[in-house]
């Protein structure tokens, strides 16, 4: 995957997969064809002012043209900052960063996902956090804590409980990451 | 007065000066501390919200009902967890075959999801629910002097429907500005207030993208308001601003140092705390900022 290139910006349309559309919306995307293209979304795009390629306007613009092959090789929609100026600004209340997420969730059913998403979703299985830094013990006592919060690292029997939610989701049917017992306990930044 | 904190990752394992910040600032305000015990990541962006809105909203609900089953409100000093929670709370609120389905997850766990607590975050919460005037006699220290700028924080903002204690209007936002004017701080202006600091998924996709992204912020900072300190209300933009502006000035794409802080680290610092347990984990020096609020060159 890249967001370097800007030649993937161009493709052959007769290549679009009809269905995408569909399931985009069967995702999130719900109001993926109300969108005008006016461009409200991208003049307040963190995405776009850092100068990634596919930013909201251009994504949806894409998805309406069925180029899912192409999205599924950007990986412009990670850099999304969830901002949602866009959900703010939005002339037609089209909720620009569900169908972002809507992309997000296609790219994850084919295992198109950056490394970092996947070891945050493996560290949130595995402590309860997506965010976790093993030294942090220190850390805090550093600074007169616990050198546990109390959260799921303190009592076990949440995190049993936050896993077994997490085994009934959609994440455990795709498979995207092992769903064993406990107990890694890798540092995880992302 | 009581709420439950929600502390989230980013704050508990890099940051716990915040969270030691918030044990100390509000109690001092009569606001007693619920821990929430149990609860997990809220979860962010990057991982549930991007596989399945159902499971997002599971986890997310599990954590709400943490604070339902005690009868109080949810107060956190992150961007992202207020944001991945309000944004569970309004979509299970709109949608109940949502409610339904999240809510057959939770009861073989013996848990449900009501809807009853709010979320806040924790300048909003001081602003609807304390009330500003209850700062001013809380405060050991005045920032009578000290420049300040501003950081929102997107997440604080936007969207705004969603939240309980939105701005009138979220383009030009005025509650962090009230609240640095209650410690009698002076604020000062730039065009690029509500700019994003470039932190979460944009650094974790592209780290030069998301520093490059900062640093045109600033640069607007202090070209047009050259202050004493940021200040901001969520600690993501407080990890992102302090922890880039090494790398940012090592490659020449700046050539000054701001230090940071969160909003509630400031409360707690003018209000006597000790400065190594509420700021002493920033990697952007401190020391100057804190002498002028404390007045004596104790760090």
């Amino acid at each position: 995957m890249t967001n370097e290139s800007a030649e993937i910006l161009v493709f052959d349309i007769s290549a679009g997969e009809p269905g995408f559309v569909a399931e985009i919306k069967e995702l999130g995307g719900r109001e993926i064809l109300e969108c005008i293209q006016c461009g409200k979304c991208a003049s307040v795009c963190p995405m776009a002012l850092a100068g990634f390629p596919v930013f909201n306007k251009k994504l949806f613009h894409a998805i309406v043209l069925r180029g899912r092959e192409m999205l599924l090789e950007d990986s412009s929609i990670w850099a999304c900052q969830s901002c949602n100026r866009c959900t703010e600004i939005c002339p037609k209340d089209v909720r620009p960063f569900e169908i972002i997420l809507a992309m997000r969730r296609v790219a994850v059913r084919e295992y198109a996902v950056p490394a970092l998403a996947t070891d945050g979703l493996k560290s949130l299985y595995d402590v309860g956090h997506a965010v976790y830094l093993k030294e942090s013990g220190n850390t805090r006592k550093k600074v007169g804590l616990p050198e546990k919060p109390p959260s799921t690292i303190s009592y076990p029997e949440a995190l049993k409980e936050l896993q077994a939610i997490l085994r009934k989701t959609a994440l455990a049917d795709i498979g995207l990451i092992p769903m064993g017992g406990s107990g890694v306990a890798d540092s995880c930044e992302v | 007065m009581k709420v439950g904190f929600f502390i989230g990752c980013n704050t508990a394992f890099n940051r716990p000066d915040l969270e030691q910040a918030v044990r100390f600032s509000l109690p001092h305000l009569g606001v007693e501390i619920d821990d929430l015990e149990g609860q997990s990541c809220c979860p962010s962006w990057g991982t549930m919200p991007s596989v399945d809105l159902a499971g997002w909203s599971a986890v997310s609900a599990r954590n709400l009902s943490l604070a339902e089953e005690k009868e109080l409100d949810i107060v956190t000093v992150c961007g992202s967890c207020y944001g991945s929670l309000a944004e569970t709370r309004h979509s299970l609120q709109k949608d109940p075959e949502l409610k339904e389905k999240v809510n057959g997850i939770l009861k073989e766990l013996g848990r449900e999801y009501r809807g009853t607590a709010d979320i806040y975050q924790s300048v909003g919460y001081l602003y609807k629910i304390v009330g500003l005037d209850k700062i001013g006699p809380s405060l050991k220290y005045n920032l009578a002097g000290l420049k300040v700028a501003l950081q929102p924080g997107c997440h604080t903002l936007w969207p705004s429907k969603i939240y309980v204690d939105r701005e009138e209007d979220s383009f030009h936002p005025h509650i962090l500005q009230d609240a640095c004017r209650a410690l009698g701080a002076d604020i000062v202006n730039y065009s690029r207030l509500t700019d994003c600091c470039g932190m979460g998924g944009m650094r974790s996709a592209d780290m030069e993208r998301s520093f490059n992204l900062l640093g045109v912020k600033l640069r607007s900072i202090k070209s047009e308001a050259d202050p004493d300190l940021i200040v901001t209300g969520c600690s993501s933009c407080l990890i992102q601003i302090d922890t880039a502006q090494a790398p940012l000035n090592k490659d020449g794409r700046i050539n000054f140092r701001i230090p940071v802080l969160h909003y509630m680290q400031l409360l707690a610092l003018c209000q006597g705390a000790e400065p190594e347990k509420v700021a002493g984990l920033a990697k952007t020096g401190l020391s100057g900022v804190i002498n002028k609020i404390r007045g004596d060159a104790s760090v």
